[in-house]
């Protein structure tokens, strides 16, 4: 007998969540969850509104991530005309999807928390060259143009990918296919940029005197990582509910597994080249950003980022096995997810303290969960809403055939 | 099954990657073939040609060696001349070969097998050119194993904070791990030549060579794990070179040089250069060698796309740098890109955007990325601009901080034969590599036919089935 | 004079397909001491042989972390104990500078384990065999495929084990004679 046992298609019905299927209902308590999430992070956070905007923005560069990364991925799929990724595509774009909610999460930073979170340039002391020299960009008003055109990117993208798949469930005509991969090297061109304005407007200029051209590389790097880990469970998630039980295989968490840890070891270059260049090189305007990560109770999150975003899932991800069984990789993506929080809290945050006494001091605040709460119900509202409201996986994807069944080496 | 729009790109199935569906003996012969023939006429006339650069090498490094480093056109302030332009030149052209041997392998892109041969082999060569710049230029050469970490008469050790040391731990490593992984992937085609060989002496040749390979299962299974193993080290590796290449500029405080994008830009650069000399190399070579069923217009689409894709990465990091400098307010990082433009090394700034960001735009069209002298033109100003490029680097030495030190750089004639030397001995080694050994993996291409696949059979849809089926549905629809 | 004994038996294939189930049939015979020969690894097969993962990942590791150990310990010793110099006024344990060299000590000890390593496991090279005294074997490099099953097996027995092998399918079985 052939060890080779042929996997068949998955069907309408098999991937799609019963009407009333307990996933279903998750779209309004999540929202409700996020709505307070928010609203009590805004209360809790104190009267000068500060401490709330900054735990808003990390949580907001982290969920961003989700949408971006997501992005990213099926674009990737469509421009490569990738085949072991078909079985996963759906759910990568229902997370592609929270990118317009993602755009409206942003407005309330640009029209309301500016003045808290960018201090030094939004009321520049005048005798502050170096931010008087940037102000053609660094100022309120080009900050929202190019959010509004970053956003407005990432909403037409993802409405079109998605819609496009959706096409692709009713008919599968293979000139949906050609489209979406026609527009997908343009899709890479507006992500690298997109996403390098996005993390140097929202982050980077949190310290107007700091730069780094690499910045929105990391950026990249660590949110392609983040979704690669919410992929995995996700996929998880779905299998647990039923849906896809003989589809989804070892393989296919393999293969997530093995971006996850090439993204671990990518983003871990681009933060060690960052971070050795500007120790290397040694100028006081550069290496000031990471003396603020290195005093006031901050050299511990350093630490800790590099054990949880590098050390650990370095060597943790590396083994075949771990990635191939859903427990073990399922740890290995929480892993992850942490890390990347930990990680956006660590370029935030500091610079809080930074503002006001000029010394980073380590802080932690119930807005900072809540916060994190608070968009992730959001956002998660939407996944799970689109989940539920389509099936979970592509319908006619013309490289279903390769998705199924296939082996790594 | 709808009808194929695009043959070479269709959206259900793969394009056959190998032409004219060949069987394992086919594709033994059209390798094996042309490395028996003992007429070679256009083998000396290339090889003599190159052999006759290698000797302009050889003389100007001897030259060198009697003379001092004088004869070259460094000055004050410009330390740094073509040494380290081509240095970094070399090195960056021979990741293409590793990104295709073992990048490619770990995304499972079955097409590699039939050009990573010939670019593992390109990257080994290129390397050796790149190795001898370091060594030469030191000045003093009779004290040149001051540069390795072992006991001497000075009771010296080696600066290990030094980026240049760091080079030569980098490229040494990156030269001996692309020699085995070339070389491990030999061991079956050595075992193929051996066993058609008729001369008792290439047959002992071979047989030495092949380590007495049986295409034992046994031993098969050790092999592939060793191979994707190579190849996962491989990976990091060849980010890792040319990453610590780029430190050489880049843990300075030089504007311009100072600039944390610099790793990751110069090994996109770095394939997009050495991608631009796979396709230099391979669009002759395949015509000449009667290979264009194996290296086929797939292939060559398929590097084309990742020379648009790399040349867009370096047109990023150019915008970066220039966003930056701006952003930075720092009046002499402003100053040494806008003098890279208008200053007197401009026209060298020139040539490199041309053909560093306007050539490879040519690739967005899909007729122009299948037509084989547009690619083998479009080839060669990519390596024309990535050579500027280091070149445009390193001349930001020449108008530093106090204007009263600026120079201009001229090269001498022993600069120029230096360069164009080097190229003799990549070229002389290319040769003899054409000339011996099988210049595309053949169990690798075997093992991607469709008659390769244990179970392929009718009706299959699984998997790497689809190849099968769709090999035959394109070959029949055309 | 010596008589030569018999090594085992030689059975050629023509296809990846047909030598599939014939690997998969010696197998569930129970034979432990034979082969197959094939010009390129033949996807699946040491499954169908029902062969174990190789080992050498951990040789990898191991070699690894052997590299980067010493790598980051000379370094340490030249720079911190035997010749401290100072250099752009940094500590003489400077651990950024010294992670280069580390990663790539770690990456070439790897690689030799990998190399090295498969070239121990597999025994390589070994030049003499007794299937290189085949005339028909050396196209295994080519287009065939071979099973070898060798006389030391227990279940080696000659008139029935060929009986075998030409049921599954082989094209040519012949005896090879020991060196």
């Amino acid at each position: 007998m052939s060890s080779h046992a042929h996997a068949h298609m998955p069907t309408a019905a098999e991937a799609t969540l019963d009407k009333g299927h307990v996933l279903r209902k998750l779209p309004v308590p999540l929202a409700v969850l996020g709505v307070a999430g928010i609203a009590l992070a805004f209360v809790t956070a104190g009267d000068d509104h500060t401490q709330f905007w900054f735990s808003y923005l990390t949580a907001y560069m982290f969920w961003l991530s989700a949408g971006l990364g997501a992005l990213f991925f099926v674009l990737i799929h469509h421009g490569t005309r990738a085949g072991w990724s078909a079985l996963v595509r759906r759910v990568a774009e229902n997370w592609m999807i929270t990118l317009p909610l993602l755009f409206l999460l942003g407005l309330p930073i640009v029209l309301g928390g500016l003045e808290s979170l960018y201090t030094p340039w939004v009321n520049p002391k005048p005798d502050d060259i170096m931010v008087v020299e940037k102000q053609a960009w660094l100022n309120p008003t080009s900050f929202l143009i190019a959010f509004l055109i970053c956003g407005g990117l990432w909403t037409a993208f993802s409405l079109y990918l998605y819609r496009g798949s959706r096409k692709q469930d009713a008919s599968g005509d293979p000139a949906i296919a050609d489209r979406l991969r026609w527009w997908a090297p343009l899709g890479y061109v507006t992500f690298g940029l997109t996403i390098t304005v996005a993390a140097v407007n929202f982050m980077m200029s949190l310290d107007p005197h700091w730069y780094s051209t690499i910045f929105g590389v990391y950026y990249f790097g660590g949110t392609f990582m983040f979704f690669m880990a919410i992929l995995s469970l996700s996929m998880m998630g779905i299998q647990r509910a039923g849906l896809l039980k003989e589809h989804v295989t070892a393989e296919h968490y393999q293969d997530i597994g093995k971006l996850a840890f090439a993204f671990v070891v990518f983003w871990s270059y681009i933060a060690f080249s960052q971070f050795m260049l500007i120790w290397y090189a040694n100028i006081p305007e550069e290496t000031l950003w990471f003396a603020h990560r290195a005093e006031g109770g901050w050299e511990w999150v350093t630490l800790l980022l590099a054990l949880l975003h590098f050390a650990v899932p370095f060597f943790f991800l590396m083994s075949r096995h771990i990635k191939r069984r859903k427990t073990t990789m399922a740890l290995g993506a929480i892993l992850l997810v942490v890390a990347h929080l930990i990680d956006m809290f660590w370029i935030i945050q500091p610079t809080m303290t930074q503002h006001v006494t000029g010394h980073s001091h380590f802080g932690l605040a119930l807005s900072d969960l809540l916060a994190v709460v608070g968009i992730g119900g959001l956002v998660c509202a939407v996944f799970f809403w689109r989940l539920g409201a389509a099936p979970v996986v592509v319908l006619n994807e013309p490289r279903m055939d390769e998705s199924v069944g296939f082996e790594n080496y | 099954m709808a009808m194929v729009k695009d043959a070479l790109d269709p959206v259900h199935g793969r394009a056959p990657l190998i032409l004219g569906n060949p069987s394992y003996k086919d594709i033994t012969e059209a390798v094996a073939r042309p490395i028996e023939l003992s007429n070679y006429r256009g083998w000396w006339v290339g090889f003599l040609v190159s052999a006759s650069l290698l000797g302009v090498l050889l003389v100007s490094i001897g030259y060198l060696f009697w003379e001092g480093t004088g004869i070259w056109g460094v000055n004050n302030p410009v330390g740094w001349g073509w040494a380290i332009v081509n240095f970094v030149f070399w090195v960056g052209i021979g990741h293409a070969g590793t990104l295709i041997s073992a990048v490619l392998f770990l995304f499972r892109q079955r097409w590699r097998t039939s050009i990573n041969r010939f670019a593992e082999a390109m990257t080994i060569f290129a390397v050796i050119c790149a190795l001898i710049f370091p060594g030469i230029h030191v000045g003093r050469v009779w004290v040149v194993y001051y540069m390795f970490p072992v006991p001497n008469q000075m009771d010296m050790w080696p600066n290990f904070m030094s980026p240049l040391l760091w080079d030569v731990f980098a490229v040494s490593t990156y030269f001996t791990v692309s020699l085995l992984f070339w070389y491990v992937g030999l061991i079956p085609d050595f075992a193929t030549m051996r066993d058609r060989s008729v001369s008792k002496v290439r047959k002992l040749v071979y047989a030495i060579f092949a380590l007495g390979w049986r295409g034992s299962m046994r031993a098969w299974v050790n092999y592939e794990r060793a191979y994707a193993l190579l190849a996962a080290i491989a990976t990091p590796l060849v980010l890792s070179v040319h990453s610590v290449v780029s430190f050489d500029f880049a843990v300075s405080f030089l504007p311009g040089w100072h600039t944390t994008i610099f790793p990751p830009y110069f090994v996109a650069g770095a394939i997009f250069s050495g991608f631009a000399m796979v396709l230099t190399l391979a669009i002759p070579a395949r015509k000449i060698f009667k290979l264009e069923h194996i290296i086929n217009e797939k292939h060559l689409e398929n590097m084309a796309k990742v020379i648009l894709l790399t040349g867009s990465l370096v047109g990023y990091a150019y915008a970066m740098e220039f966003f930056v400098a701006w952003y930075s307010g720092n009046p002499y990082e402003q100053f040494t890109f806008i003098n890279r433009a208008t200053g007197s090394f401009g026209w060298a700034y020139w040539i490199m955007v041309t053909c560093n960001v306007i050539t490879p735009q040519f690739f967005w069209f899909k007729k122009l990325r299948r037509n084989v002298t547009v690619l083998f033109i479009l080839s060669i100003f990519v390596n024309i601009g990535m050579w500027f490029e280091r070149f445009v680097i390193t001349m930001s030495l020449s108008a530093d901080n106090l204007p009263s030190s600026w120079d201009y750089f001229k090269p001498t004639f022993w600069d120029i034969s230096t360069l164009v030397g080097s190229f003799g001995l990549f070229f002389t080694l290319f040769f003899l590599f054409l000339r011996w050994i099988p210049m595309v993996a053949i169990s690798e291409v075997k093992g991607v036919l469709p008659q390769a696949n244990p179970h392929s059979h009718h009706g299959s849809v699984s998997g790497e089935d689809a190849y099968v089926d769709s090999a035959k549905e394109v070959l029949a629809h055309g | 004079m010596a008589e030569k004994k018999v090594f085992g038996l030689l059975a050629e294939f023509d296809s990846a397909q047909s030598i599939y189930p014939a690997c998969e049939a010696v197998r569930d015979e129970g034979f432990k001491h034979w082969d197959a020969h094939v010009p390129f690894p033949v996807h699946g097969l040491d499954r169908a042989m029902g062969l174990g993962p190789s080992k050498v990942p951990w040789i990898v590791l191991g070699m690894g972390l052997l590299g980067a150990t010493l790598g980051f310990t000379l370094e340490w010793w030249t720079m911190v104990v035997e010749y401290p110099t100072p250099i752009a006024g940094k500590p003489f344990f400077s651990w950024p500078a010294f992670v280069p060299v580390t990663f790539e000590l770690g990456v070439l000890f790897a690689s030799l384990g990998a190399v090295f390593g498969m070239f121990g496991i597999n025994r390589m090279p070994t030049f003499h065999h007794p299937l290189f005294s085949s005339e028909r074997f050396g196209a295994f490099s080519d287009d065939k495929f071979f099973i070898s099953i060798e006389a030391r097996d227990p279940l080696f027995d000659e008139r029935k084990t060929k009986k075998l092998l030409k049921k599954l399918g082989a094209t040519h079985i012949e005896e090879v004679m020991e060196e």
